[in-house]
């Protein structure tokens, strides 16, 4: 038993050097980065104010990271504290907005998806007297349920301008892909790009399974080659449906909202049209830097009207210029 | 009858001399808990003789099984097999000893077909590498002759033990444990379950199993048929023994009275007094 | 040894010959067999879209449907084989990812070879499928709520750890590092056969169900199995490694996580991390399809590849015929609830048939 023991250790321990042995010699990972701070700023927490920031994000969405990141950035410019805090079902959500006000938090950013769900909380907020911007879902509603600035696209805007846009190019039977399963917001979209589009048929995919949406975009390829453009709604299905179209051998032509490295890679080298970009970034810096202007000095901003942070193209003519930052993860 | 006992004695241990003690129980005790099963147990098993294990519901008997066969290990006291001291870690080590038990409840795997059953836990292997395949058509044969040899013909040896009846599945359990069991026989109660006829057959078994050499433990609260085999009779009441003694000491009486309550039965007849 | 009383041998005394044995027919065994049922159904809704859907019709569209029917077949043949054992996982589903997410950030991050990687990676799911057979064993709480512990703890652990390794919640491009190409050619490959695009995870497919059956149908490790999902008790009390068969299967069903794992990762290069979530209950659907009993005990390998068939060809079988995608979920659910009724009732006929 012992001997086995003193064995099984030796083992280990041979199988450990082996490993950091053979992980000196290898190359293409992480480049060696300088000793790099996200941006200066002042010490969280310095200027006295605490923000609640409430999404409906779905945990691991790439999008809503870059909303955080936008935010985060903001938090240290202008030294506030940040409370993030998401739920993608409505009455949740609402919960967490109603936390932040027994919080007596200073200022509030929230999406407002799903407005009707949502208004009691917010009107609990504005009641306390604690100020409300809303962003990325809701730029019909948000005056009415209280919240003074917006920051965000207009869903349908982008969608009808996508929509526009294709048919400029000839499109005459485009494929909008829907991969979350009762999303308005998706949907929104797919409407908008069926009005100024009137051709465009919809389908949905499994979202969280990368294989099944390839399989099925490549199904869906094969079964109807009059599918002339693939518009998808998020990057990583853009991603997937670039090997559908390659396995079903389909000539159709690939656009999609938002952006990553990956897809920006895609434009440069041509093989995604364009994207639609609504900054998600920029809504989240924004949000709160706009809080605590607000906070500061009364400043107001938009003109009572909501900020517009798209629909913002993104292709082949001015990719180059965007491309370092989608890198850098701030675009 | 001789084609019963020709199993037996192909299967016994060609070592066993007669009266030469396999199993030494000194002591042991088994507490679950708080709960005390058994306390103080003495008991040998010789080779060639049947030990009668008696007593009510409660009264331990199982626990005692589980002890020999390896199923728990026990607390307080010792465990000697063939004068070695040990206790058994799991069932596969009691098998290996040649000890083969006949659970109360059969211990069979309803969905299985009969032969996956019968050979369940010692299946005949092609070879000794991990993915060896199973000697499938032997294992079949080996299963329907042994059963035959019992009595009993399963109308199809593949199908389900499940829909065995009872009295047939006790059988598939005996003629199991007879066929792997090499030095020792754990019978808990075997006739719990079977008519007359069936109960004569497995006392005959439990006979010829002696004869063979083998030593049997025969658990029962059947005090009948405990007298038309044992050598050897114990009765337990509430994890403690209350009679140990041999055949010659005493009479199939005693061994009712003891069993139906001894002298509390005694002072109830008197309280009744009818 | 004692002498033993016998009589002369009666040597012409037959062993009792029953009047009534009955010798199942050929056909009535083969209806009983679980997978045959599956199969009935499989070839019932084969015929129902190659009507309904002229895109269903070429060689192409069904190699598509064994590519999806691979990747979730692949786990599901481990997912069954633990259902028999008479345990659930339901982290099958995030495993896949973590096992991407490993080898991708291990390497991305210390420049190693992504060979090494992906070796970190397979000891780190198999010692995950460990902890699950180890806790279910040792605890003896049901392994419904432990993997839905491990399912959590992992789908947390995802999104946690590559958001403090690479920054962001997706891995990031790993095709300049070392070895990705070799590993593409084990993984993620594909081959054409004429007009016909082969994927590798089909083949490995195929290979993991012949195994599975041949574990299952021909081995002792088989038998053992199908003992402690029907009465592990009786099992145990027998002399069958209980503890070691069960935490056996899960890790089982982890080393096969850990491969469709690495197929996604080799195929689409980044993951996102939130993603593998919904598919454990595919897993436990292709395997009842194929007619698997919930309660342990039953089952089989064909059964469980053919479930998972069933799978691919009901999920794209909708999209060739052009329906409205919003009714996706509900065809699916009709489609397999029929495939399970079909199963049953070839199982009774079967067994109704038997005479006494």
């Amino acid at each position: 038993m012992r001997l086995s023991r003193i064995r099984g250790a030796r083992f280990v321990a041979v199988a450990a050097v082996v490993t950091l042995g053979v992980a000196a010699c290898s190359s293409g990972g992480k480049e060696a980065t300088t000793e790099d701070s996200s941006g200066g700023g002042n010490a969280a927490g310095s200027s006295g104010y605490t923000i609640a920031f409430v999404t409906h994000e779905t945990p691991g969405d790439t999008f809503w990271d870059k909303i955080k990141s936008g935010a985060e950035q903001a938090a240290k410019d202008t030294g506030v504290t940040l409370k993030y805090s998401n739920d993608p079902d409505a009455a949740k959500q609402a919960v967490l907005i109603q936390n932040a006000v027994d919080s007596k938090v200073n200022g509030i950013a929230t999406t407002l998806v799903t407005p009707d769900a949502l208004a009691g909380s917010v009107k609990a907020a504005t009641d306390a007297k604690i100020p409300v911007v809303g962003l990325n879902a809701g730029i019909d509603q948000y005056k009415k349920l209280g919240a003074l600035m917006y920051f965000g696209s207009d869903e349908t805007v982008a969608g009808t301008s996508a929509g526009t846009r294709i048919t400029a190019e000839g499109a005459k039977h485009p494929l909008c892909v829907i991969h979350q399963a009762g999303s308005v917001a998706l949907e929104a979209r797919c409407a908008g790009v069926k009005s100024s589009a009137p051709g465009t048929e919809n389908l949905q995919v499994n979202g969280t399974d990368d294989s099944a949406v390839t399989s099925t975009l490549q199904a869906k390829l094969t079964q109807d080659k009059s599918i002339d453009y693939v518009v998808t709604l998020g990057a990583t299905v853009a991603l997937d449906a670039l090997k559908a179209k390659d396995a079903s051998g389909s000539a159709a032509k690939v656009a999609t909202f938002d952006l990553n490295t990956e897809i920006a890679q895609q434009i440069k080298d041509s093989k995604v049209e364009f994207s639609i970009d609504q900054q998600p970034y920029v809504q989240g810096y924004m949000a709160v830097t706009a809080l605590y202007l607000n906070l500061k000095n009364g400043n107001d901003l938009g003109g009572g009207k909501p900020v517009l942070t798209g629909p913002s193209f993104v292709d082949k003519s001015n990719i180059d210029v965007i491309l370092p930052f989608t890198q850098k993860n701030t675009r | 009858m001789t084609v019963m006992t020709d199993t037996l004695a192909e299967h016994a241990d060609a070592q066993l001399r007669k009266g030469e003690p396999l199993i030494e129980m000194d002591g042991i005790g088994k507490s679950y808990g708080a709960i005390r099963a058994l306390r103080g147990i003495n008991l040998r098993v010789n080779a060639g003789e049947v030990t009668c294990v008696l007593g009510d519901n409660g009264a331990g008997k199982s626990t005692l099984i589980k002890i020999m066969s390896g199923l728990h290990p026990h607390n307080e006291g010792s465990l000697k097999v063939d004068g070695k001291e040990l206790t058994f870690g799991s069932p596969r080590e009691a098998l290996d000893h040649g000890i083969a038990t006949v659970y109360q409840d059969l211990a069979v795997v309803s969905l299985m077909e009969v032969w996956r059953n019968f050979f369940l836990g010692s299946e005949l292997r092609a070879g000794k590498y991990p993915l060896a395949g199973l000697r499938i058509k032997e294992m079949k044969r080996i299963a329907d002759e042994e059963l035959r040899k019992m009595g009993i013909v399963v109308k199809d040896i593949n199908q389900p033990i499940g829909t065995l009846s009872g009295g047939q599945r006790q059988c598939v359990a005996i003629a199991r444990a007879v066929y792997f069991g090499a030095r020792v026989l754990i019978l808990d109660e075997p006739t719990a379950a079977l008519g007359v006829k069936q109960s004569g057959v497995v006392l005959k078994y439990t006979a010829a199993a002696r004869d063979a050499g083998l030593g049997v433990v025969f658990i029962t609260h059947n005090p009948h048929h405990a007298y038309l085999v044992g050598d050897h009779f114990i009765i337990l009441k509430l994890g403690g023994t209350v009679l140990d003694k041999k055949r010659s000491e005493v009479g199939l009486d005693e061994l009712t009275t003891q069993m139906a309550g001894g002298d509390e039965l005694t002072e109830l007849s008197h309280e009744l007094g009818r | 040894m004692t002498n033993v009383q016998t009589s002369p041998p009666p040597s012409t005394a037959p062993l009792p010959q029953p009047s009534n044995r009955v010798t199942l027919g050929l056909s009535n065994r083969l209806l009983a067999r679980p997978e045959v049922g599956a199969l009935v159904a499989a070839i019932l809704i084969f015929i129902f879209f190659l009507v309904s859907a002229p895109a269903f019709r070429s060689g192409e569209s069904f190699f598509t449907i064994l590519y999806q029917s691979s990747t979730i077949g692949i786990v599901a043949v481990a997912v069954g084989m633990l259902m028999i054992g008479g345990e659930f996982d339901l982290s099958a589903g995030v495993i896949t990812i973590t096992a991407g997410l490993v080898n991708s950030m291990l390497c991305w991050n210390y420049g190693m070879n992504l060979w090494v990687g992906a070796v970190v990676s397979l000891v780190f799911c198999l010692f995950i499928g460990f902890v699950n057979g180890y806790l279910v064993m040792k605890t003896g709480i049901p392994s419904f709520l432990i993997t839905l512990g491990t399912f959590f703890v992992l789908q947390g652990a995802n999104l946690g750890v590559t958001k403090l390794v690479t920054g962001s919640v997706s891995s990031t491009d790993i095709s300049k590092i070392d070895g990705f190409s070799s590993l593409q050619a084990v993984f993620a490959s594909s081959f054409k056969v004429g007009p016909v695009t082969v994927w590798i995870t089909v083949i490995w497919w195929i290979l993991f169900v012949a195994l599975a059956a041949w574990i299952l149908q021909r081995t002792r490790t088989g038998n053992w199995i199908f003992a402690v999902g029907g009465n592990p008790d009786s099992a145990r009390a027998v002399g069958v490694p209980l503890i070691k068969t069960k935490i056996g299967l899960f890790m089982t069903v982890s080393f096969l996580g850990w491969f469709v794992g690495m197929h996604l990762l080799y195929r689409f290069n980044t993951l996102q991390a939130g993603n593998g979530v919904g598919n454990e209950f595919l897993y436990i659907i292709a395997a009842v399809v194929g007619g698997t009993l919930l309660t342990g005990g039953y089952g089989n390998a064909i059964g469980v590849a053919i479930g998972a068939f069933i799978f691919g060809m009901t999920s794209l079988g909708i999209v060739y015929a052009g329906w409205d995608p919003n009714w996706f979920k509900a065809f699916l659910g009709v489609m397999l609830l029929l495939a399970v009724l079909v199963n049953l009732y070839v199982k009774r006929m079967s067994t109704a048939r038997k005479v006494g």
